[in-house]
């Protein structure tokens, strides 16, 4: 079984603290950490902003050995396709998931626009395939769509999309969307079609994904809990004559040893002000995980803690693995130098590779 | 006041030359009924390379040889322009990003926060080439079922909510198209350059739209008078409305040392026309659609295929150039020094920025800046100072 693991970008700031997301590296108005004094002085000038470490931490992932890279929606933050494509150029083989809500516009268009992008990436460009939040968030992106619509309009969409680019002639009349005749042609035809990720825990996103997702990506929680609702991804996926992936979207700290994984998440803890379990014995908390990352829980532990309980999450039936961490640079290179490494070691039998 | 000139960028494939189409760059080109895909310079898969870097080339030609940026078309066939701005936003330094585009695919509050995060990734050289027209079957293909006037209510709208989420603070707005309540930019979205807009579409419903939001009212070229009553229409027209906006004139060119030699390439692409090309060509002439502009360069268009000189319709204006590839069908073909009169006459008749193409893009947008862009003075009226040989 080979496993992928995707690496979170935050949009909307990072840095070393838990208030990571007011925090932009790159840009100095948002930088929070003092600049040089007037003895000494700057070279930066506005050369640079955030997308320049953006930049860096999709090189980290690829440096580290992730297979790809999940850069999400975040309300506040930058917009996901345009963040795709910035990194793509400077990337080799990661796989670049935009994370959007299928309120941006045409099907049709974002369908020739991922065509585009899977032209000049070599086909590793993917979806994830948001609700668009709140009602509240909805209606301030411009979207008055019924809460009972939302997953009614991601099944059009994709619907859409998949055989605009699939086919030559496509016509569909839907609810939400219409094409007539559509599909792309010449080199524009052919194209891989963006591997679709999902996620939601309703009856109904099950459904969905069942039909017609790639991935469903489950939310972090004991590995216990998640097996019932693996089984029944898969089983709902098979009565549709479908294989359909399970990733889990969860965070991490890990450090060399319990201890300090324990001090820094209480650390951690103390300065995003968030409610969290001091001292619980449990290895997944919640609450260390804000806004920011937006996981529902972090792995916390020695780095030999964290590497068991990924490889219990594979055994379980997690073939994705979509992580996150803060600061995500530094992160990015920790965990693709200790983690990964010893997981895929673990999962493909050949045992742990370091005393 | 000075005149900005774009280059364009040939994200629909093509050849070496006009003189035939053999040979092509990028990995597509028109062929009977359909785009047959070619393994050309790049693109071929197992050398790692994609048709974006030719484009690239392209790209930084332009930018190295004094051209502000390029017009990056949205066709059926070509790959999309907020694509192309994204990839290539690290590997260019001046060369601004014309992405043409029809606001009615895009949710405006996602388009908003497209720009604003392609202006940051950029440096703020993003501008927009807003497009309207198309229609009937061509517009469903898209997925877009509004009809033509209602086409233009809606760019309207949509650049009239684009500008209002730019100005940061919370937005509500309750239109025809669109609803926002209580929408915005994220704070450090704010504060970037809004995209300048070249604003395309020649009915008076589109003219009502751009003398609202263009900075630059777009045309093809068009024999000149026509030119100049348009350009004083849409002048006219934003006068009244209180907004002064500028005119730009899209066009090819052929230029070469001697007017001689420029023709010669017109003739022996002319000469080496196949059926298809001249097949094509009859399906132009009699095509229909709701698009006012592509019927304007229609009806311009002798019915026979006799010989070239029959298109010549103005000193220096060549009338066949979508004969020998696709778009738009009048060109300027001449020497170097008549090239750039013509420009300076179109800046007389109220053009105040280009976007010049030639094929290939890449040799053609060294040769332009080089040879062509020294001799246009522009508004200038003394002489420029440039090398003579």
């Amino acid at each position: 079984m080979a496993l992928e693991f995707f690496w979170q970008l935050p949009t909307n700031g990072d840095g070393r603290y838990a208030d990571a997301e007011k925090r932009r590296r790159g840009e100095r108005e948002y930088a929070h950490s003092a600049y040089l004094t007037p003895g000494v002085s700057d070279p930066r000038g506005d050369t640079y902003n955030y997308f320049d470490y953006l930049h860096q931490i999709a090189r980290a992932a690829e440096l580290g050995g992730f297979n790809g890279i999940q850069i999400r929606n975040d309300p506040d933050g930058d917009e996901s396709w345009i963040v795709a494509g910035y990194l793509a150029r400077s990337t080799k083989y990661l796989t670049i998931i935009a994370e959007f809500d299928a309120s941006r516009g045409s099907a049709v268009y974002a369908a020739k626009n991922a065509v585009s992008y899977q032209r000049f990436s070599h086909g590793r460009f993917a979806w994830k395939i948001g609700t668009g939040g709140n009602e509240k968030q909805r209606h301030s992106a411009g979207d008055f769509i019924t809460e009972q619509d939302i997953l009614k309009r991601i099944d059009e969409f994709v619907t859409v999309a998949q055989n605009v680019i699939t086919q030559t002639s496509y016509t569909f009349e839907g609810e939400f969307f219409q094409v007539l005749e559509g599909g792309f042609k010449g080199p524009l035809s052919n194209q891989k079609v963006p591997p679709v990720y999902l996620a939601g825990s309703s009856e109904e996103a099950y459904q969905l994904s069942a039909k017609l997702a790639d991935v469903h990506v489950l939310d972090a929680k004991p590995v216990e809990l998640l097996k019932p609702e693996i089984a029944k991804l898969s089983a709902l996926a098979a009565a549709h004559g479908r294989k359909l992936d399970i990733a889990l979207r969860i965070d991490l700290l890990a450090r060399e040893t319990e201890e300090e994984a324990q001090f820094d998440a209480e650390r951690f803890g103390q300065q995003s002000g968030n409610t969290y379990e001091v001292g619980s014995t449990s290895l997944l908390r919640a609450g260390l995980s804000g806004k920011h990352t937006d996981a529902a829980a972090t792995l916390v532990g020695s780095y030999e803690q964290v590497i068991d309980k990924l490889v219990e999450y594979a055994q379980a039936g997690i073939t994705t693995f979509i992580l996150g961490a803060v600061p995500s640079l530094e992160e990015a290179y920790r965990v693709g130098e200790i983690i990964l490494p010893e997981v895929r070691s673990l999962i493909s039998g050949a045992g742990r590779r370091v005393a | 006041m000075t005149i900005d000139i774009f280059w364009r960028i040939p994200t629909h494939g093509e050849p070496s030359s006009l003189r035939n189409k053999l040979h092509h760059r990028g990995d597509w080109s028109q062929q009977e009924g359909d785009h047959i895909v070619h393994r050309g310079l790049s693109g071929g898969g197992e050398d790692g390379y994609t048709s974006l870097d030719y484009i690239a080339e392209v790209a930084r030609a332009a930018e190295i040889s004094g051209f502000h940026g390029g017009l990056i078309p949205s066709f059926p066939m070509t790959d999309e322009p907020w694509a192309v701005s994204a990839f290539l936003a690290r590997e260019t330094k001046t060369f601004r990003f014309m992405i043409a585009f029809q606001p009615g695919f895009l949710n405006p509050v996602t388009a908003a926060k497209m720009t604003a995060s392609l202006q940051r990734a950029t440096g703020g050289r993003a501008l927009f080439n807003v497009i309207t027209g198309g229609g009937g079957p061509s517009q469903l293909w898209w997925g877009d079922v509004a009809p033509h006037d209602d086409r233009y209510a809606r760019t309207t709208e949509f650049l009239d909510v684009l500008r209002g989420l730019w100005k940061g603070g919370s937005f509500s707005h309750h239109g025809k198209f669109y609803h926002i309540e209580d929408g915005g930019l994220p704070p450090q979205l704010l504060g970037q350059d809004f995209p300048e807009i070249y604003f395309s579409g020649s009915s008076d419903a589109a003219l009502a739209s751009a003398s609202k939001h263009a900075e630059y009212y777009l045309s093809w070229l068009e024999p000149f008078d026509q030119l100049r009553d348009k350009f004083n229409r849409v002048k006219e027209r934003t006068d009244a409305l209180g907004r002064k906006i500028k005119c730009a004139v899209r066009v090819d060119i052929i230029a070469r040392r001697t007017e001689e030699e420029a023709w010669r390439e017109v003739r022996r692409g002319f000469e080496n026309l196949d059926d298809a090309a001249k097949q094509r060509y009859q399906r132009f002439a009699q095509q229909t659609g709701d698009s006012v502009g592509a019927g304007r360069q229609r009806s311009n268009a002798p019915k026979d295929l006799n010989n070239y000189r029959d298109f010549i319709i103005h000193p220096n204006v060549w009338s066949g150039l979508s004969l020998l590839r696709g778009g738009q069908t009048q060109g300027i073909v001449g020497s170097y020094e008549q090239v750039a009169e013509r420009l300076d006459d179109l800046v007389q008749l109220g053009a105040d920025a280009f976007i010049l193409a030639s094929t290939p893009h890449l040799e053609e947008a060294y040769r332009v800046g080089e040879e062509v862009l020294p001799l246009v003075h522009g508004h200038d009226t003394a002489r420029a100072l440039r090398a003579v040989g």
